[in-house]
């Protein structure tokens, strides 16, 4: 699959701080990309450059085969970008926002009335279409930037916290939407701290911290590297070192580690243990026969897929700028 | 999603003019967007409607202080100076207008987009440098200009008095549009230079005081020097050229001057273009109207200001 968003040793560097370190990444055509990674780690300054809005200190960044720097115009061509904070302008109606940026976009007169329409039922606010830009919720606000950027039809989203400050219904909703626009061919390039987010769906991450990127690739290929084991997690009522001797030395069987849940208001509490597994499904089936064959009291049996957190918490360091 | 062929959707046929006109005002996205927000709601009328009734109670009180301290108004003469007088106060007041009104539309047009968190979203689109500062630049000048041309029959009844020709009202247009054209410029340049929209309107405001009260301030301390220097015999016709020409480039820079100086040399030479002025050795120096020259620097000023808010809105970040 060709590289549609392409960096290569992409640095910034204000004074003595060094705000984007030696970034080289790169992303597939058609994918959806999270670009996950604390405050301060220089996501927002990655994707300054990669839209053309900031001039890297050294290294390049292509997008849709332009040059960022030598180039703009066909980049700019080629993305729809929603920075982090935005603002909207007052004395503006919506149908007048989405009208204003596609005539920006050097869309026609003639089709900008169908467009808008078009674009406001895909973020569903055909029904605000002649109230007041500032009198929208903030909700809102973010769904009509986004339609915004879809005004020109581009390949690529680059979209820097699509879900920052909204509430669960909303940033459901924006995901979904993230989706359906990926199912239509585009390339989404996004950054958030919101692991659950990721998770859910995109297909590449990308990890950085101070600048640096830490690990990128498929949540699976990330997951295989950075924890090669399955991770069981088996909840007992009971006798759970019973259970962890019959564990430990197991074949297949890396590491056995024991935890409590919190007892909860009426039940007694939990006990939990989780196993470092490396064995195919049938010698896990095989497995939980052995507890419930020794009589042991297993209430759950479960594996932990995308456990992006612990990824997330082992690649990097907590280092925060 | 694609965008849907419109072929079907073709705009009904209208007069050609007018057709062009309207493509020519919308074919730039910033002027629409932002006369659509100015002319919004009552407010572009009401501004509209208190200015003309001030400009009116104004013009009103100098006519009849005026009238008042001269007795023969009925007299031809005397009503064409009334005339003329009422002439030069409408123009005046709109000179003073453009020279503080039009830094106020200016000096947000950049660093407001900046300071609203909107100027990212314009610099990722296709919007050029200069459809984005032209665009600022005609949508300020639109407005003011149609406050010019809404006190036009405040103008024209210094024709019902008489004393006043048609070149002066070409001529003071010309003065006005121009000086709107510079200041409105310098706005702009000043919005594309600072972050912050106050630190604009400041040194939008401090170049305009300069512009209009700079002159006065360098007059009065040159003009002793001067009467010094020209009642003494022993100065030659060059050095006296010479002064003369340097006061003159002083007062085409300043549009309250240029406006005076104009005024006085179409009275007294009934020439709107040159005239001379005779030196200690009798050769007439030519000199041309000062209208000419501060128009040529209004537009030359003016252009090289929106060019370097092209280049800095141009630049990316760094």
């Amino acid at each position: 699959m060709p590289a549609i968003i392409e960096t290569q040793h992409l640095t910034k560097r204000y004074g003595s701080l060094i705000a984007v370190n030696d970034l080289s990444l790169s992303v597939e055509q058609g994918a959806i990309y999270g670009f996950v990674g604390p405050n301060g780690a220089g996501k927002t300054t990655s994707m300054r450059m990669m839209t053309t809005l900031l001039q890297p200190t050294s290294g390049e960044a292509w997008v849709a085969g332009c040059s960022a720097t030598r180039d703009p115009r066909g980049v700019r061509r080629a993305i729809g970008y929603m920075p982090d904070f935005f603002g909207v302008y007052d004395d503006m109606k919506v149908w007048e926002y989405l009208d204003f940026f596609a005539a920006c976009y050097e869309i026609p007169e003639a089709t900008r009335t169908v467009l808008i329409n078009d674009l406001l039922a895909l973020v569903d606010l055909s029904h605000r279409r002649d109230d007041m830009v500032d009198t929208l919720s903030r909700g809102m606000k973010q769904r009509l930037c986004l339609a915004r950027t879809l005004a020109h039809d581009p390949q690529i989203l680059i979209l820097d916290e699509p879900a920052s400050g909204l509430d669960p219904r909303a940033r459901i909703e924006i995901r979904e939407l993230l989706l359906e626009l990926s199912r239509m061919g585009k390339t989404i390039f996004f950054s958030t701290h919101i692991l659950a987010d990721v998770a859910e769906i995109c297909t590449q991450v990308g990890i950085v911290e101070a600048g640096r990127l830490v690990a990128q690739g498929s949540l699976e290929e990330m997951q295989r590297r950075l924890r090669p084991h399955r991770r069981l997690t088996i909840t007992l009522l009971g006798r759970a070192e019973e259970a962890q001797a019959a564990l430990v030395g197991r074949e297949g069987v890396v590491e056995v580690r024991l935890a409590a849940e919190p007892a909860a208001a009426a039940a007694p509490a939990l006990q939990l243990v989780e196993v470092d597994f490396a064995g195919n499904d049938e010698a896990v089936s095989a497995l939980l026969r052995e507890l419930v064959g020794r009589g042991l009291p297993v209430l759950r049996f479960t594996e932990s897929v995308y456990d992006l957190e612990d990824v997330f918490m082992q690649a990097t360091k907590g280092i925060v700028s | 999603m694609t965008t849907t062929d419109a072929v079907a959707t073709l705009p009904p046929a209208v007069p050609r003019a007018r057709r062009t006109l309207r493509q020519f005002l919308t074919s730039n996205p910033v002027v629409l967007k932002e006369l659509r927000g100015r002319m919004r709601g009552p407010r572009a009328f009401a501004v509209l409607t208190v200015y003309l009734l001030l400009m009116s109670a104004f013009v009103t009180l100098l006519y009849t202080v005026y009238v008042v301290s001269i007795n023969n108004v009925y007299n031809g003469a005397g009503s064409q100076v009334v005339g003329k007088f009422v002439f030069g106060a409408v123009v005046g007041i709109e000179l003073l207008l453009v020279c503080f009104i039009a830094p106020a539309f200016t000096a947000g047009a950049i660093s407001g987009e900046r300071e609203r968190q909107t100027y990212d979203l314009l610099q990722t689109t296709l919007l050029s440098a200069h459809a984005l500062v032209l665009g600022k630049l005609a949508s300020a000048l639109s407005y003011i200009f149609l406050l010019l041309i809404a006190a036009f029959p405040l103008q024209s009844l210094a024709f019902l008095l008489g004393g006043v020709a048609p070149e002066e009202v070409l001529i003071a247009s010309g003065l006005l549009v121009a000086t709107a054209f510079l200041f409105g410029a310098s706005g702009v340049f000043f919005s594309s230079l600072m972050r912050r929209t106050l630190g604009s309107t400041v040194l939008t405001y401090a170049f305009a005081l300069l512009a209009t009260l700079g002159l006065p301030l360098v007059l009065v301390a040159i003009l002793p020097l001067a009467n010094v220097f020209f009642y003494n015999a022993s100065v030659g016709p060059l050095a006296e050229a010479v002064l003369i020409y340097g006061v003159g480039v002083l007062i085409c820079i300043n549009p309250i001057a240029t406006a005076v100086a104009t005024e006085i040399i179409l009275v007294s030479n009934q020439s709107g273009f040159y005239f001379t002025v005779p030196l200690s050795n009798g050769f007439a120096l030519p000199l041309v109207s000062p209208w000419l020259p501060f128009m040529l620097f209004c537009f030359i000023l003016g252009s090289l200001m929106t060019l370097a808010s092209i280049l800095a809105v141009r630049r990316a970040e760094r």
